[in-house]
Formats: structure tokens, C-alpha cells, sequence
């Protein structure tokens, strides 16, 4: 993995709640680092990324966070508007056709158009061109969907180009599927926590979009490993501590036990995640009151260490 | 207005555990769960995660659809009585769609027709809602059919978890078909809609709807969602009992948070949003929170005074202190975020959470859930 930073569409994904917007905010900051021209795109999700990176949230419209980094926070019903005027090429006719509530109710509810509006989107800024007919972007970085789901969201194209005989959404949708098994443009990093559940799911998910789909995977992303706090010998020597009364060591005694006990339970998950044979990058828990700027560019500089970023 | 977590536990009959992915909803059900069947409540505790851990941790091989009962062997090795039968059973949110077709076609025909179509094979795992529906109905059908006191049910990840409250309604919505009769059958459409007017608004409406897909797509699709609108009749009886159970003054929702800043946001907006959809919010559940551990104000060559007094003179002392020292002052740092984030959370559901301290094992015995249940159970003062 070790071209990471050449690709032009880079999606994150992992079961809820592992850290997925951390990650996509440490690769939007390493494309960004590389100088390439960087987008990162959030779908319709309660936005996270520009504010882990100390700016205020962007809303629907493309904004220059910093150099080299813009952010949006794709919306279904605005990449509905903007496909359609592409295609209809006429406001007044887009208006008429999607103001009707009996067509936005019919399309709102036709399923899987949701994800399709924003995928495509994202999609179309990876093509976008400048009046040279350079590439606008260079890196598309894409907070994908949850888990939840299964592989929804990543098998939509591939649905719809074999739902949909002919025609503008069959090509798009083709297009789309290319672009998406496509390993010299595409990296799917997986992100995941040393803990039950998100271990599971993660072994399921490879599975999924590396066998059955045959989608182009990237690092598999170890969120929240605690660091070592003792080295060998002082392990050796902690062993040997019996439960202590005495009122100095005690409280320094609970902690390590809390926190070795933490180490462990991480540790036997790792080699689980160890054995699908992934790129690993692994980060440790940040023992902070939350994650800002500071704590993202620490955690980037380790990802980077890690991913051999240059 | 929030209530006491103990109460709920007596009193409700359906209590829903929600939040985000990895806040620990599927080990406070069950937890909940043990507790409630040790107090002579006949409880069955609904999960959605395969959890095998803490399928074990209930003296089961694993969670199945079929459902188990768990032994009072396995209670009584954690020190308590089950005074009413505990059973665990675990909604396969997957494949439901034809069961749905299937359930609720009005003939085997139509069903066949449905499970035929190729845009149902194509769709079906995207139709909006229907997992979590079929989920839904089982709880339904256990509430209102099971014979329990308690049921208790985990449910998907947190946008998730709107999904699953919001689904009755979306599929009715979806099935609603007087948009699409309007738009490609206009014979059958609503009256009101058939001037002549509208009728050829209509036809620049598909034609331009042919453009952007760029054939006849939509057209193909409304001839499908037509058939599975069959469905619709005996599909709305049910939601409709759905949606009042949900409502019901027997019903609580928990909304477990995990103590970072992130979990806390999402779960005071989706507490909000329970709010607006006139759902009725129990408490919230904070997990894993680091409690603080006090000691007096120490130097380190204190530390390694008594380290090596208790390890001897061997032992490398001075750095085990100031590695000992940097593990509590880690400790307490995240003790001091927690406690900010339990503070949130008391404020926007007017008292206090349950409270469960960060364990140094996972759950892996009746015991461990025991213990977990005695802590979402305790009174909390403010």
C-alpha cells in the first residue's frame, strides 16, 4: 500500500462509532501534505470532519478549508437538483419536474436513490475538469456509510448497472462501478476498533468487498490501541505487586490494572485483525478530553509514519 | 422529563436500547435484561448483534433466531435467583424481504410475480426500511403475543436506529402509490389530478424523467412498486399497530452514549429527535465511564520509596513510577471528560444517567452482566 497518496478516490468505511471521520480527516490532511488538491466529502452526515479540524462546519457547498483542502457535506435532495439540471440542462424544466411533491415523494422513496444522488456526486467532482481540462481534484476523500447496512452502499452501482438496461443511469452507473474496482485510481481503507463487535464486523466486511465484490482495499486502520504504558522489565516488576493498602501505590496499582487489562483484551483483537493479511496502521488511544487539531496532526504524523507516506 | 432506570425495569413492558455503534447497547439489553428476570419479570431481550460473547455470557452457544432460554443453572452461578424465564433471541435483520412479500401478498401469485421481478432482486436489500421493519414486527408480535413481561430490544446503530423507528411510516409512504399512478397510470390515479391540465404537466414531468435517467427507468420501476403495493392493504393494519406500541405509555427508550464528546452530541440529538417524533425517552445510559481514582499528592522518588519496599531492590522503581504516574494522570484526565460528558447528559434529560464504570475485561459471564445491571440499576444522586 505503499502508493496510498496516488489515488484519486479514497473511501473510509467501518461499523459505526470506530472512528471513520478521524480517519478520513488524517488522510484529507496527508493527500493535502503530498500537495495534491483535496476534497473531502461527507454524505449527508452530522458533520464531523472540517470541525476535528479546527474550522466551523461547510454545509452543501464546496469550501476551502486550507491549503490544498476543501470539504463538503453531500445532501440528497441538492445532488438530486444539480444531476438534474446537468441532464435537463434547464432550470425552468428541473423546477417544474422536481417541485412536484408527487415526483420528489416517488423519487425520495425509490430505493437506494439516495446513496446513488450523493455516490454520484462524489463521482462526478472525481471528474470534474478546469477550462485546461485538468482534473479540479486530485484526491476525493469519502467518509462512506456505516456498516450497518452490510455492502450496500459500495455494490449500488453494480445494482443499478444490471437493474437498468440502457441509458444515461445505466452508464453512469457503469461508469461509477469502473471507477470504484478500479486499484490504480481507488483504495477502500477499512477502519476498526480492538474490540469485539467491531472486530466481527470488520473480518465480514473484507470479506464482502474484497471476495464477492472485488473492490481495491487499502490499510486496515487500528483505531484507539493503548499505547504500552510499562516495558518488559517493568511489567515483570508490576506482576510481582500484590494488591497494595499502602495509600501511595494503591491508587497508581487501579489505573495500570484498568489499563493493562484494556492493553490485553486490545492486544488478543489485533491478532484477529492481524490474520486478514491487511496493511496495518494502527493508532493509539489519545488519553485527552477529545479529539481536535492538536491530537489529529499527532495522529497523522503516526499514520503517515506507519503508511510510508512520503 | 427523564425516569429512574430501576422503574423503568419494573413497570415498562417494552424497553428499546438505542444510540451509535460501539457505546455497548447490546450488553446494557441484556444486562437489563438478567436483572429484570431476576426480579420475577418473564423477559425476552431482543439483539440484533451477533455477539458471541455475550451470547456466552448467557450460558448460550450463540444468538439465534429460533431464540434460547437461559438456564437457572447459569443464574444461580452468578448469584441469582431468576425468579421468571429469561429467553435471548436474536432478530435476523437480513432476508426479510420476501419474507415480507410473502407474509403480506394477498395471494402466492402476486408473491411469486414480486420475488420474480427483477428489480425486486435487484432492490430488495435497499428497499427503504424493510429490514428494520420486519425486525419491528417481530418485537410486535412478542410483545403482544409472547406472554412476557419485558421485552427488551437492541437496536441497529445510531442514524440506524431512526430507521428503525421511522420505518413503519416510510414503507407506508413508499407504498402509498398515488404518486406513481399519477405519473404512469393515470386511469387509476386520484381523481383530482385528472384534468386535462395536469395531464399535460404529467407528460412533460415523464418525458423529463426519461431524460435524466435516460429511459425509461422510472417507468419500469412504478410497473414494479405497483405490484408489491398489493402488499399495501394488510401492510398498514400492521404498521399501524407498530407505531402505537412505540408510543405506548408502557414503552421506554434508553439512549446509550459512550462518554466522548462525539457520542454525547449524538445522543442528546437523537433524544431530541425521540422527542419530536413523540417517542417516549426513558433515561440515558453512559458506559465505560473512567471513574477518578484519588491518592495523595506524591513526588516520584516517593513512589519509588515504596515501590522498591514492596518489590525490593532489583526491580527498576524509578521507572515504574513514572510510568505508574503517567498511567493515572492518563486515567484521570479521561475521568475528568467524563465526568463533563455525565454532566451533559444530566442536563439535557433534567437527571442524572445511569452510570457504568469502564471494566479492565469485557463481559464474559452472567456475573459480569450482573454486575453491569447493578450499576445501570443504582440510584444516582445528583
Amino acid at each position: 500500500m505503499q502508493n496510498f497518496l496516488d489515488r484519486r478516490f479514497t473511501l473510509v468505511t467501518g461499523k459505526g462509532g470506530v472512528g471513520k471521520s478521524t480517519v478520513t480527516a488524517i488522510l484529507a490532511l496527508l493527500h493535502a501534505a503530498a500537495g495534491r488538491r483535496t476534497l473531502v466529502c461527507e454524505l449527508n452526515a452530522l458533520e464531523r470532519v472540517a470541525p476535528l479540524l479546527g474550522h466551523p462546519p461547510v454545509g452543501a457547498k464546496v469550501t476551502a478549508l486550507e491549503r490544498n483542502l476543501s470539504a463538503v457535506n453531500i445532501l440528497p435532495a441538492q445532488a438530486l437538483e444539480e444531476y438534474a439540471q446537468m441532464k435537463l440542462r434547464s432550470r425552468t424544466v428541473t423546477h417544474l419536474v422536481f417541485d412536484n411533491p408527487l415526483v420528489r415523494r416517488f423519487v425520495e422513496f425509490v430505493p437506494g436513490m439516495n446513496d446513488l444522488l450523493m455516490f454520484g456526486k462524489a463521482f462526478n467532482h472525481e471528474r470534474e475538469r478546469d477550462e485546461d481540462g485538468r482534473p479540479v481534484w486530485d484526491s476525493i476523500i469519502i467518509d462512506a456509510p456505516a456498516t450497518g447496512h452490510g455492502v450496500s452502499f459500495f455494490r449500488l452501482p453494480k445494482v443499478i448497472q444490471d437493474a437498468v438496461p440502457a441509458g444515461n443511469m445505466h452508464d453512469e452507473a457503469s461508469e461509477m462501478w469502473n471507477l470504484l474496482r478500479d486499484a490504480r485510481r481507488t483504495a477502500i481503507h477499512l477502519v476498526a476498533l480492538p474490540e469485539e463487535l467491531p472486530v466481527q464486523e470488520t473480518i465480514e466486511l473484507h470479506q464482502r468487498l474484497r471476495d464477492e465484490l472485488g473492490l481495491p482495499l487499502g490499510f486496515l486502520v487500528i483505531n484507539m490501541m493503548p499505547p504500552p504504558l510499562l516495558d518488559a522489565a517493568q511489567a515483570a516488576a508490576f506482576a510481582r505487586l500484590p494488591a497494595p493498602d499502602d495509600p501511595v501505590l494503591r491508587p497508581l496499582w487501579a489505573a495500570a490494572r484498568i489499563r493493562l487489562g484494556r492493553e490485553a483484551l486490545a492486544a488478543g483483537y489485533e491478532e484477529r485483525l492481524e490474520k486478514l493479511g491487511m496493511p496495518l496502521v494502527r493508532l493509539p488511544t489519545v488519553y485527552s478530553p477529545g479529539y481536535a487539531r492538536a491530537e489529529i496532526e499527532a495522529l497523522t504524523r503516526a499514520f503517515g509514519a506507519q503508511a510510508g507516506a512520503r | 422529563m427523564s425516569l429512574d432506570l430501576a422503574r423503568l425495569v419494573r413497570e415498562r413492558r417494552l424497553i428499546i436500547t438505542a444510540g451509535a455503534g460501539g457505546v455497548g447497547k447490546t450488553t446494557t439489553a441484556a444486562a437489563l435484561a438478567v436483572m429484570a428476570a431476576s426480579e420475577g419479570r418473564r423477559t425476552a431481550v431482543l439483539t440484533i448483534d451477533p455477539a458471541r460473547r455475550l451470547a456466552n455470557a448467557l450460558g448460550l452457544e450463540a444468538f439465534t433466531e429460533k431464540g434460547h432460554h437461559v438456564d437457572a443453572a447459569t443464574f444461580r452461578a452468578a448469584g441469582l435467583e431468576p425468579r421468571a424465564e429469561l429467553f435471548a433471541i436474536m432478530l435476523d435483520t437480513k432476508s426479510t424481504a420476501d419474507q415480507m412479500v410473502q407474509r403480506f401478498a394477498p395471494d402466492e401469485e402476486a408473491a411469486r410475480r414480486i420475488l420474480a421481478n427483477r428489480y425486486y432482486q435487484a432492490f430488495s436489500t435497499y428497499l427503504a426500511g424493510t429490514q428494520e421493519y420486519m425486525a419491528i414486527e417481530r418485537v410486535v408480535a412478542l410483545v403482544e403475543e409472547g406472554g412476557f413481561d419485558l421485552v427488551v430490544l437492541d437496536t441497529p446503530p445510531a442514524t440506524h436506529a431512526l430507521d428503525f423507528i421511522d420505518a413503519p411510516e416510510r414503507m407506508l409512504n413508499a407504498l402509498d402509490n398515488r404518486a406513481m399512478n399519477w405519473l404512469y397510470r393515470p386511469a387509476q390515479g386520484e381523481p383530482g389530478f385528472g384534468t386535462r391540465l395536469l395531464g399535460r404537466g404529467r407528460k412533460i414531468i415523464t418525458r423529463s424523467l426519461d431524460v435524466f435517467t435516460g429511459g425509461p427507468f422510472f417507468e419500469d420501476l412504478a410497473t414494479f412498486l405497483s405490484a408489491f403495493s398489493a402488499l399495501f392493504g394488510a401492510f398498514k393494519e400492521r404498521s399501524r399497530r407498530v407505531r402505537a406500541l412505540l408510543r405506548e405509555p408502557g414503552t421506554a427508550f434508553l439512549v446509550v452514549a459512550a462518554p466522548s464528546p462525539a457520542s454525547v452530541q449524538d445522543s442528546i440529538v437523537f433524544a431530541r429527535k425521540l422527542g419530536e417524533r413523540e417517542l417516549p425517552f426513558g433515561t440515558f445510559v453512559c458506559n465505560r465511564v473512567h471513574r477518578p481514582i484519588h491518592g495523595p499528592e506524591v513526588d516520584l522518588a516517593t513512589v519509588a520509596d515504596h515501590l522498591r519496599a514492596a518489590l525490593g531492590p532489583d526491580a527498576p522503581v524509578d521507572a515504574l513510577a513514572v510510568s505508574l504516574a503517567a498511567g493515572l494522570a492518563d486515567h484521570n484526565r479521561m475521568a475528568a471528560r467524563d465526568a463533563g460528558a455525565i454532566e451533559r447528559l444530566a442536563d439535557a434529560a433534567e437527571r442524572m444517567p445511569a452510570v457504568v464504570p469502564l471494566f479492565p475485561e469485557d463481559v464474559h459471564d452472567l456475573h459480569g452482566l450482573r454486575l453491569i445491571g447493578e450499576h445501570l440499576l443504582a440510584e444516582h444522586s445528583p
